[in-house]
């Protein structure tokens, strides 16, 4: 699998894809889709589809796909190897989400959650493939959250086409399976070989799994924290296991936005005056102003005050 | 390129980020002072407020901080916890010098401005006086009498107030210049405009100068400057407060197009009773039989204790 165009600027989101197979845009297809690296601290998260004419199901099954899960990686590499030669009817498409994309997307002002990130994955790689003609009508998808709701969405995203959620249904569809192993080959490939693009020195590539149970991973992440900038682009800094070590670890880093007091506590950190202190009975602000002197506002709308010190 | 950043030790004050005017920066000729900081006395807060010297104290400048929450400068391979940006600018040094005129010429005497330009707390400020404005302008704020090749001065309001008129409308043309906007927003609700638009627009502008330079003058040099441009007194926020909401009380109901009886009757002012929160409520129902009341616990020891 080339993963070049990924590497080349692994932080952002970036789309693979195989040659779409002629007979996916005459025939009636189905379509699968899987993801790998949800969990881990470490590495993109990948999400696949993989699609083959309906009337081809059984030619997939001749593959012996399986749930990526139950295969080693050499299974599945192998797997891949195949699918990837049965270009005749077996097109493929990969969602690459680099673990900087989950960290600022998690954590941005405005709160983008894993979920909502998935399923944009799996809509965008569904449209993806219905805009390069693949006739769809059947989508098997594993689930992310409660299998009805996403099925409720996904149906109506895309009218005309059966879309099935189910649990683990890697293990039921062959061809869920193989987007799981397009995915998992891809997920591999990507956080073996991490392409670090900051100017790290000598950094130990003995990261382990990348899950947070790991204990290299564990170690890992505690030998490569930096006290000002925290971790390489590979870490996701939306997971909890990061937020605990930068928290522990690392300088505080205080954010406009990380106070949650809100109402007249917070307005009077800030030097503000609360709307709700004009309604209180006696005039404790008047007061304030006849003692101290006030600044006039051309210096206070700029926030330029006088120094007494450097 | 080294893996592990060395961390520097916690100093706070050994960097700036300084925004200054090459003059204030500029080398020293031969002989000359390097450009310092100085404290002198703030003549608007009398506190001390940080100002710079320029080199051979010529100029003066004065120093304000741009200073907001959550800010930090990333300055070459460092970080600087101190997200202030530091602004020099030029200032007029005659600022400074009129307090310690005002002081002195309230003996009423003539006398030489180094005799008066003294300052236990900050004797930096006899350096004011060789600022290359400083002698040259005094006569805006005094009077002078020159016996023969000593001067002699002597505050004088009335020159002063002429200094400050000037000094404000030349802030409104730089106010215009610059597109300050200098209307009152949200105190305008209480403003209840008379005059025209453009009238008003310049008593805006006049009233907005006269704020910026009232931060660097006394408050009664501020107000009397208030009177001399002839800008009506700010109302102060108590006397804006429209008059009290509590209407007298009658026993007749009100003849109004719209029902205000139910306001009108005397006990008016008693308080609704306290709402509850949806908590408190729940609480409320909550069993309590065979239950300690809280102060309970607080009660001088003994009983709980001895147990």
């Amino acid at each position: 699998m080339d993963l070049g165009e990924f590497e080349a600027d692994n932080s952002v989101s970036c789309r693979l894809a195989s040659a779409i197979p002629d007979v996916c845009k005459t025939e009636d297809c189905c379509l699968g889709i899987d993801e790998a690296g949800r969990g881990p601290v470490l590495g993109p998260m990948v999400y696949g589809i993989c699609f083959c004419p309906v009337a081809k199901k059984e030619d997939l099954k001749d593959l012996k796909v399986a749930d990526s899960k139950t295969l080693t990686e050499a299974q599945r590499e192998d797997l891949f190897r195949k699918l990837d030669e049965a270009k005749s009817f077996v097109g493929w498409a990969l969602q690459i989400l680099s673990p900087n994309t989950i960290s600022t997307s998690m954590l941005q002002r405005s709160k983008y959650n894993l979920n909502a990130l998935s399923h944009d994955a799996a809509i965008g790689l569904v449209q993806f493939a219905l805009d390069s003609g693949v006739q769809l009508k059947e989508v098997f998808v594993d689930t992310v959250g409660p299998a009805e709701k996403y099925q409720e969405k996904l149906s109506q995203r895309f009218p005309g086409v059966e879309v099935t959620v189910r649990p683990k249904a890697d293990s039921l569809f062959p061809i869920v399976s193989a987007a799981s192993i397009c995915a998992k080959v891809a997920r591999d490939h990507s956080v073996k070989d991490w392409n670090f693009p900051e100017d790290l020195g000598e950094v130990d590539a003995d990261y382990g799994s990348g899950y947070p149970s790991d204990p290299k991973t564990k170690a890992w992440l505690l030998k490569e924290l930096d006290p000002v900038f925290g971790y390489p682009q590979f870490v996701r800094f939306s997971w909890s296991t990061t937020q605990t070590l930068l928290d522990s670890k690392a300088v505080t880093v205080h954010w406009d936005d990380d106070d949650e007091e809100d109402g007249e506590k917070a307005a009077a950190r800030q030097n503000n005056t609360s709307m709700l202190s004009y309604f209180k009975a006696g005039s404790k602000t008047s007061a304030q102003q006849s003692n101290t002197h006030q600044t006039h506002r051309f210096f206070t709308e700029r926030r330029l005050r006088s120094l007494a010190t450097l | 390129m080294t893996t592990k950043k060395k961390r520097t030790p916690h100093s706070q004050n050994d960097r700036w980020v300084v925004v200054a005017a090459d003059s204030a920066v500029e080398t020293p000729k031969k002989d000359d002072s390097d450009p310092t900081f100085i404290r002198l006395r703030n003549p608007s807060t009398d506190a001390a407020s940080l100002y710079l010297l320029g080199s051979g104290d010529v100029q003066l400048y004065e120093v304000k901080a741009f200073n907001e929450d959550f800010h930090s400068w990333f300055i070459g391979q460092t970080v600087q916890r101190d997200g202030r940006l530091l602004y020099v600018t030029p200032m007029d040094p005659l600022y400074l010098l009129l307090p310690y005129l005002i002081k002195a010429g309230k003996e009423g005497k003539f006398q030489p401005v180094d005799q008066v330009v003294m300052d236990e707390d900050f004797p930096a400020c006899t350096r004011l006086l060789s600022c290359t404005r400083s002698q040259a302008s005094l006569y805006h704020v005094a009077e002078e009498k020159e016996v023969g090749s000593l001067k002699f001065q002597r505050y004088s309001q009335e020159r002063t107030m002429e200094w400050l008129k000037k000094k404000a409308e030349r802030t409104v043309k730089t106010l215009r210049k610059s597109n300050i906007s200098v209307g009152e927003g949200v105190k305008s609700t209480t403003y209840v405009r008379v005059k025209q638009e453009s009238e008003t627009q310049e008593e805006d502008y006049l009233r907005y100068a006269h704020g910026l330079i009232s931060e660097y003058i006394s408050e009664d040099l501020s107000k009397a400057l208030l009177k001399h441009l002839q800008l009506p007194e700010h109302s102060s926020p108590k006397e804006v407060e429209p008059p009290s909401k509590k209407r007298k009380l009658t026993d007749k109901p009100l003849e109004a197009g719209e029902d205000y009886t139910k306001f009108n009757i005397s006990d008016f002012s008693r308080k609704p009773p306290k709402k509850m929160s949806s908590a408190q409520k729940a609480l409320a129902k909550v069993d309590k039989t065979g239950m300690k009341s809280m102060s309970a616990f607080f009660s001088p020891k003994g009983k709980a204790e001895n147990k």
